[in-house]
């Protein structure tokens, strides 16, 4: 109990995702900074005020750590297809000791 | 990216990417706006005095003291980019032992901020308040760069390390600025032109000669 407990607490932590939520991170990660910086680039100039340029690209930054850290579940939508188990397929569920099933 | 961990270092990571490129892309923004500052400054009135550098020396020197009046237009410095505009007035006169250099000392001097850097003015509470209601709602404010000072006391007495300026001959004084930006290099009045940065137009004083020296009715005394 305790131990399921504490599996389950680690995995949070870790915030472990699938193959392709690895892939959709990574994208979604350069291109939403790159156009944050844009976006406070171009407002503060057109604006004329650099503390908006800084507060957009702060603001922008924070929005996407939100977005990509946690594994949320659009991450997790292309879980791993595992083969099944080989031995699987034979009756025998115990263990063999010199040919003779123990356990 | 297969972790929270991992995700946090490649996000932060590409951040100071990014951080640094709109940098870098703030302060070449400076390069396109134009700066076309102009000055006018004339001496109003100057003596020289003898006295002491500083309460316990024993050493009296003479000290050339200046009133002058400024008119300047600096607001095209002021850009989203400038943080503070400093600007100085010198004196400067030929160097009696050499043709290159010249003696030069400063004046006077004020600090004029963006209302960007208002809070890092180093003024009285009162002042502070003034100062930011002022600019209430504007992000930069180029009517700061107009300067109108008449019969202005210099902020500091000017002498030479012989300790003699009485009847220095060719005195002119100078308009000079710093640009501090929030982002990007300090610079100082331009000396060439350099693209949109044109130099200071005027700025220069007619050339004026330091009076004798001024005989106080106490030192007759001694």
């Amino acid at each position: 109990m305790a131990d399921q407990l504490l599996d389950q607490a680690r995995e949070l932590a870790e915030g472990q995702i699938d193959f392709e939520g690895q892939k959709l991170a990574e994208l979604l990660a350069t291109a939403l900074l790159a156009t944050v910086g844009a976006i406070s680039f171009i407002v503060g100039f057109f604006l004329q005020d650099i503390k908006l340029a800084l507060y957009i690209g702060l603001g922008g930054t924070a929005l996407t750590f939100l977005l990509i850290v946690p594994p949320w579940p659009f991450f997790n939508r292309h879980p791993v297809k595992w083969l099944p188990v080989a031995g699987t397929e034979t009756k025998s569920q115990g263990i063999l000791v010199d040919g003779q099933v123990v356990g | 990216m297969h972790s929270s961990v991992v995700r946090i270092q490649n996000v932060f990571g590409f951040f100071t990417t990014v951080a640094f490129v709109v940098a870098a892309l703030i302060a070449a923004s400076d390069l396109i706006a134009p700066r076309t500052p102009s000055a006018n400054v004339a001496l109003k009135d100057v003596q020289v005095v003898r006295g002491r550098p500083h309460y316990y020396s024993s050493k009296k020197e003479e000290y050339a003291v200046i009133k002058f009046s400024l008119s300047a237009d600096l607001s095209s410095l002021f850009t989203w980019n400038t943080k503070q505009i400093f600007v100085y007035v010198s004196a400067s006169w030929p160097n009696s032992t050499s043709t290159e250099l010249t003696n030069e000392a400063v004046i006077w001097d004020t600090i004029i901020t963006n209302p960007s850097a208002d809070h890092l003015q180093n003024i009285g509470p009162v002042a502070m308040k003034k100062l930011i209601r002022s600019a209430k709602g504007k992000s930069i404010d180029p009517s700061r760069g107009k300067i109108e000072l008449k019969n202005q006391k210099a902020k500091y007495q000017i002498t030479a390390p012989t300790g003699k300026v009485a009847e220095t001959d060719n005195v002119v004084l100078r308009v000079h600025y710093n640009v501090q930006p929030w982002v990007g290099i300090l610079t100082w009045t331009p000396q060439i032109e350099f693209g949109s940065w044109k130099k200071i137009k005027g700025g220069v004083s007619k050339a004026f000669k330091l009076p004798p020296l001024k005989v106080k009715k106490e030192e007759k005394k001694e």
